[in-house]
């Protein structure tokens, strides 16, 4: 008997089906990338210590948003082109200089012995209350300057006045738009600073640090955020 | 001369598909690696406000999301309204127990972040009251979710 001929698939159908597919695709996914800038909320104190330290001002940027999106930076009316500026000051204008009169923060020499001296201080206070976090986060703190300074070849460092602190406020008009447009003008100075630290450093390209990932580089990214610190504090909502 | 001669009439040949599934799942490949699942359906409307300092988030399973904006159905009325999961929040306060809800095996509030998805258009006060409440739980790490570029 005479071979059979297999007879030929028939693929016309295929087109019909991988459209389907197409479609479900098409309908069930969208395009856009999740990003964002990313922000740690100040831990919630059960019994908040009280305020008897005297707060020198310059160590203070007070930026404030009202409800008609105006921004006032230390009772100035500026526009938010001019606030990168502002905060670049804030970050670099004394960092060179002792005791200037510019009235923005100064910056302070940390070398060994007072990593030792600050970690026995925290030490002695987190045993007397182990419950006690902001002890807890201060002495990890502490042990990781100690760290730095010991990797540096100067081991010492300059940081910036420990008080120093971005302020924002808000009013409850103050829309999100803007909000977000002050983080991400602070986010790009304190980033830019990063970059020339890590250069600087020679700890390689800053957003090439994956300190999720790698251990290493999440010791570095830990020695990046004592040397340029972001340090915002947002006050209660007015009206 | 019969060389030219046209022999009746001739059929039009059927244009060739054989090429067509290629061409398709081409382009189904290419939705399938350039796009990404929904999450949610949407109940509010969300601009996205622009931020060129945002990064990636790299992790989506550490991640839950937080949608406010102004409510799509008329019904809900015209003030910003927080959306959770598919649901719209009654009010603020329902945002910490949600968050406890939201906890995984072995991940409390603390370890997965909260990302904001919030319309440029809301006012900072319903942000704020949101804020206040995932501090009351130690669910601290937030990200302020934001479009790259324009």
């Amino acid at each position: 008997m005479a071979r059979r001929e297999v007879g030929e698939i028939n693929a016309g159908s295929m087109a019909d089906i991988a459209f389907l597919l197409l479609i479900f695709f098409l309908v069930t996914t969208t395009m856009e990338v999740d990003a964002g800038i990313a922000r740690q909320l100040p831990i919630k104190l059960d019994n908040p210590p009280e305020q008897d330290i005297e707060i020198n001002m310059r160590n203070v940027l007070e930026i404030m948003a009202n409800s008609n999106d105006e921004l006032l930076v230390e009772n100035d009316f500026i526009e938010i082109d001019d606030l990168q500026e502002i905060v670049m000051d804030f970050y670099t204008v004394n960092i060179d200089q002792k005791d200037s009169d510019i009235s923005m923060p100064n910056y302070v020499t940390i070398n060994e012995s007072i990593c030792q001296e600050q970690i026995t201080f925290f030490t002695e206070k987190s045993q007397e209350e182990p419950d006690n976090k902001l002890y807890e986060s201060e002495l990890n703190k502490w042990k990781t300057k100690l760290e730095l300074c010991q990797a540096l070849p100067t081991k010492s460092y300059k940081e910036i006045n420990k008080q120093a602190v971005i302020q924002l406020k808000n009013q409850s008009g103050t829309s999100y738009g803007l909000y977000i447009e002050i983080h991400n003008i602070i986010q790009r100075v304190v980033n830019q600073l990063r970059v020339a630290k890590c250069e600087e450093m020679g700890w390689g390209n800053y957003f090439e640090l994956k300190p999720e990932i790698n251990e290493e580089d999440a010791i570095i990214m830990d020695r990046l955020k004592i040397l340029v610190p972001e340090r915002i504090i947002e006050s209660k909502i007015q009206n | 001369m019969s060389k030219f001669k046209k022999d009746g009439k001739k059929d039009i040949p059927g244009v060739n598909t054989s090429a067509l599934p290629d061409i398709i799942f081409m382009l189904l490949f290419f939705f399938m690696v350039a796009t990404t699942m929904k999450e949610v359906e949407m109940q509010v409307d969300i601009t996205k406000p622009v931020a060129d300092q945002a990064l990636p988030i790299e992790n989506k399973d550490m991640v839950d999301f937080i949608y406010i904006g102004f409510p799509i159905d008329n019904d809900a009325g015209t003030q910003p309204r927080i959306q959770l999961d598919d649901r719209l929040a009654n009010s603020y306060l329902d945002v910490s127990s949600w968050k406890r809800m939201k906890e995984r095996e072995g991940l409390t509030a603390f370890d997965i972040v909260t990302s904001l998805k919030v319309d440029k258009g809301v006012g900072m006060r319903i942000v704020s009251d949101v804020k206040e409440q995932l501090r009351d739980i130690d669910a601290l790490k937030i990200n302020y979710s934001a479009n790259q570029t324009e």
